[in-house]
């Protein structure tokens, strides 16, 4: 019967486990069966092993427990006893069996940034020149040597070449980049994750990486300076692999200066520093590399007219979607009317829709450029022209505004989108027309005849345009409307659409019942009547 | 004595290199080189748990055999050929006795080559014969390479790259004229016609042949002293004999190959290298091969497994020929055939990725040569070779594998709960 050895602080009970006779080079110190205090009704019973095995050993998490399935809980049915039989014979099999013939080995490269992470924070302190690194580019084939911008109090490094998404990321972190000084990159592709058996331990080993990867010239470039006045600068490795990257600061350079209350103390780099690197460029941030298309997005400039509260979200969404400038125009005020559903709150009342809406979209979404226009959208037009306009979005629902934009994409030809709500939400439409083809049919506007409700005279419908008089709906229902339009527009963008379409959201007719009594679908749209809401996809000009 | 061939390549290596080693070596005092004399069994014990640790086992290669088999006779049924008609055997590392494990999980490719009866197909149209393979094989689902069918084999830790060709002495005379390349006088037995699909073309490969070379290559001796292998192979009478694949470290050159292709994956592991340019595994073995037999030819002899890693490993580079202003590695057993022909048209990546490659490797084993402990020395060898927790090769019973299973699992103790 093994022996209680420990409890520890939070009543976790210890019993020391037999262990084989380790070959040289496997050995750790201890393994140990840990039951929580509330065992064997609360809680998972688990393997953990002596410190020394924490980053030698695969599947060995931070405080030594071991990442394996084992205890099954309570909820499996299984008396302690058959939990605890099961734990250890899953320790034995699947975990020490490999690890003494070696086929465990391999497994730190299934989870590198697991271990990175581990090694990252066992090696951080609080007097760290920098404490974490983003990168604002995707890897470069070729290895390369800049500056980049060091950033304090947060001692976050942005690196990468991408200058005004550095920027708008300087920016966004507000007082933790009140003061920025210079370090020296280099930033080397690598074909694969580091693991703890082949990242650099010694800098020894990472100034051979750097002899070997980087060409002369830029060996010079990073070689150790010290500027004309003395001042070393700091010098950081960036190795990117395909999956994630792995950051080095290198010793020397200017010690971290803490300052605690009156007094002042300085922590130089003593060694080589691990560094956490997260990228933060938009294949990343807004498609987690799984979406190709986000690199043309970027290139993209829409031109969106109407800031209310579907145009407020949708430029949101397509922020966040990847797209690297908009035009934002509405001349209206926030107001308190406006806060329930309109993406900025109120904070921003009584200030110009536009204005606030870019500052506060930029803030969060650092890779997009966005231009407000404190104008109407007749304005805009009369002003400007739809050359370098890739895509026009109106959702200000005024018909003076598609017949301006009808005359003004005869001189420019653009992919358009109208979108707009009608009353309720119960209904949302996105009618989405290719560069070359008209909105209007011969000189009339079809935008009634592609609505889903006949809407009695009683319902207010001056347009379906935001107006004080307008029927209350909730930001939520607006949300399908957003989603809607959102969507359509980036098939747009992304060169989907060769043909007029509509697509549609149409809520049901208990929907429809809530809001006013005997509310009719038109026929295309009594497909909707059962459900609770469908979207639906139309060929326009039928 | 005239040199040979090969003899004479080593012998302008020899000048042509940089030699490091014998700096360090010239360094070394006359203690220093009786310690390293001394101490021979350690690093040949090192080198061989490395060797060992790097080995296939052998039951993953005995699977991956059986997995022929099932191609074969799938291809016999969908093609109503008879079982004669075709025959599989492995080409590459597989069949040099070189197949080494990846320092991740990844799977290993175990190369086969199908000969087909030339009665069976049409030799005119070898993109028909090509395809005809690849649907035969649909159930596998297979994926076209340049000249052979990729089968995954999901489940299995092997995947097979298998060539569809016919023996090159049965493709008829009309035809031969048109296929890429001629064997080499001295192995036409074995030389096969593949199907280059990027030129739709029958083409020369030997894989048997260069099987065959490197087999006898191997058998010449470079150690100086057999005391070696005796002291790290017979450490325990009861050593069992050795499979297929478990090189001992008396084959020299086998093991250098592993060793060294071994290396090279570590250098691309650890950000050394690009995996793009890294040397590849042919042109390790053929240089390496060659190497070994000229140094054989001259009857240069080593009484250390390190130095002699480390001439070779300085060598190498020098064994590249440069013809026509344009780095050749020559297939020995097929005439035209360089199996460095990349290498000219990559603004240099490959030759310098391969010139730092040894660099590299040279210095780390100075670097095992520099200690003396025996700890030391066995955590260096590791080290170098990424094998942090290779298993040593001392024999020692008690230091074996885990039993399959625990003898007895362990009762839990008694709780509260339990009571």
């Amino acid at each position: 019967m093994p022996e209680l050895k420990r409890v520890t602080r939070n009543k976790e009970r210890l019993f020391p486990i037999r262990l084989p006779l380790f070959p040289d080079g496997r050995q750790f110190q201890a393994a140990w069966l840990v039951l929580p205090s509330g065992f064997p009704h609360e809680g998972l019973a688990r393997i953990r092993l002596s410190e020394d095995a924490v980053l030698r050993l695969p599947h060995v998490e931070s405080k030594g427990d071991i990442c394996l399935d084992g205890d099954s809980g309570v909820i499996s049915g299984n008396t302690a006893e058959d939990r605890l039989n099961i734990l250890l014979r899953n320790f034995y099999l699947d975990f020490i069996d490999p690890w003494l013939t070696g086929d465990l080995d391999a497994d730190f490269s299934l989870e590198a940034l697991n271990y990175w992470t581990i090694h990252v924070s066992r090696s951080a302190s609080l007097y760290d020149a920098v404490t974490r690194i983003y990168t604002v580019d995707t890897c470069s084939k070729n290895p390369r040597v800049y500056q980049a911008r060091l950033l304090l109090p947060g001692r976050i490094v942005v690196a990468g070449d991408n200058p005004s998404l550095a920027d708008g990321i300087i920016k966004s972190l507000g007082n933790r980049a009140s003061q920025i000084s210079n370090v020296l990159i280099a930033d080397i592709p690598i074909s694969y994750e580091l693991t703890p058996s082949t990242w650099p331990r010694k800098e020894f080993d990472l100034e051979r990486l750097i002899a070997n990867r980087l060409p002369e010239p830029l060996r010079n470039k990073f070689a150790k300076q010290t500027r004309r006045r003395g001042r070393a600068i700091h010098r950081i490795v960036i190795l990117r692999a395909p999956r994630c990257s792995f950051g080095f600061l290198l010793s020397g350079a200017p010690p971290t200066v803490v300052e605690r209350g009156h007094s002042k103390r300085s922590y130089p780099t003593r060694q080589m520093l691990p560094l956490f690197v997260e990228r933060i460029d938009p294949s990343w941030t807004c498609g987690r590399d799984q979406h190709p298309e986000i690199g043309n997005r970027q290139q993209k400039h829409v031109l969106v007219l109407g800031a209310g509260a579907l145009g407020s979200s949708v430029i949101d969404q397509l922020a966040k979607a990847g797209i690297g400038r908009i035009s934002v125009v509405d001349t209206e005020i926030l107001s308190t009317a406006n806060i329930g559903r309109h993406l900025l709150g109120a904070e921003s009342i009584g200030r110009a829709k536009a204005d606030v809406l870019a500052q506060r979209i930029a803030l969060s979404n650092p890779a997009i450029r966005l231009d407000p226009f404190n104008m109407s959208a007749q304005a805009w037009i009369d002003k400007h022209t739809l050359a370098g306009v890739d895509v026009v979005l109106d959702l200000t629902g005024e018909p003076e505004v598609r017949w301006c934009l009808e005359k003004a994409r005869k001189v420019n030809p653009c992919p358009l989108l109208i979108g707009w709500m009608e009353p309720y939400v119960a209904a949302a439409h996105a009618c989405l027309v290719p560069a070359g083809e008209g909105w209007m049919f011969a000189t009339s506007d079809p935008l009634e005849s592609l609505q889903a409700i006949e809407w009695p005279a009683e319902v207010m419908q001056k347009e379906p345009a935001c107006s004080s008089e307008f029927q209350a709906y909730t930001s939520a229902a607006a949300a399908h409307a957003v989603a809607v339009v959102t969507e359509a527009a980036l098939a747009l963008i992304d060169n989907h659409i060769n043909q007029p379409i509509v697509r549609s959201w149409v809520r049901g007719q208990s929907s429809l019942d809530m809001h006013y009594p005997g509310l009719k679908h038109r026929n295309w749209a009594e497909k909707a009547v059962p459900f609770d809401g469908i979207s639906m996809e139309r060929v326009f000009r039928d | 004595m005239a040199k040979t061939k090969y003899g004479t390549l080593v012998e302008s290596a020899r000048v042509k290199r940089q030699s490091k080693f014998t700096k360090s070596f010239e360094s070394l005092t006359f203690d220093g080189l009786q310690k390293v004399q001394s101490n021979l069994i350690l690093w040949a014990r090192a080198l061989d748990a490395v060797n060992k640790h790097i080995t296939i086992p052998q039951d993953q290669v005995d699977e991956a055999a059986g997995a022929y088999a099932l191609i074969a006779s799938e291809l016999v049924k969908k093609l109503k050929w008879d079982q004669n008609d075709i025959k599989i055997l492995p080409q590459g590392s597989s069949s040099t006795q070189t197949l080494i494990k990846s320092p991740d999980a990844s799977k290993f490719d175990i190369d086969a080559v199908c000969q087909v009866n030339i009665s069976r197909i049409d030799a005119r149209n070898p993109m028909r014969f090509f395809n005809e393979i690849g649907e035969a094989l649909e159930t596998f689902t297979p994926d076209p390479k340049k000249r052979c069918w990729r089968i995954e084999f999901p489940n299995y830790r092997f995947y097979i790259e298998f060539t569809p060709s016919v023996p090159l002495s049965t493709v008829p005379t009309t035809i031969l004229d048109s296929v890429r390349y001629k064997p080499a006088i001295d192995y036409r037995d074995t030389a096969l016609a593949v199907v280059d699909t990027p030129t739709e073309q029958w083409k020369t490969s030997n894989p048997e042949g260069i099987a065959n070379w490197l087999e006898t290559q191997a058998k010449k001796n470079v150690m100086l002293n057999l005391a070696l292998e005796k002291a790290t192979l017979t450490f325990d009478a009861s050593i069992s004999p050795v499979p297929d694949q478990e090189i001992p470290l008396s084959d020299t050159l086998r093991v250098a190959i592993r060793l060294f292709k071994r290396h090279r994956d570590m250098s691309v592991r650890r950000g050394y290298l690009n995996d793009d340019y890294k040397p590849i595994s042919i042109i390790i073995t053929t240089l390496l091969t060659q190497c070994f037999e000229g140094l054989a030819d001259n009857q240069v002899k080593y009484d250390h497994p390190i130095k002699l890693l480390i001439d070779l490993a300085e060598l190498l580079p020098g064994m590249i020929e440069v013809r026509n202003r344009e780095y050749w590695v020559a297939n020995p057993t097929v005439e035209g055939e360089n199996f460095a022909e990349r290498w000219n048209h990559d603004q240099g990546e490959r030759k310098e990725a391969f010139d730092k490659w040894c660099n590299l490797l040279i210095d780390d084993l100075q670097s095992i040569l520099s200690h003396h402990d025996e700890a030391l020395i066995s955590e260096r060898v590791r080290e170098v070779f990424g094998c942090t927790a290779a298993k040593p090769s001392d024999p020692k019973p008690s230091v074996g594998l885990a039993p399959k299973a625990p003898s007895r699992l362990y009762s839990p103790p008694a709780t509260k709960g339990l009571a």
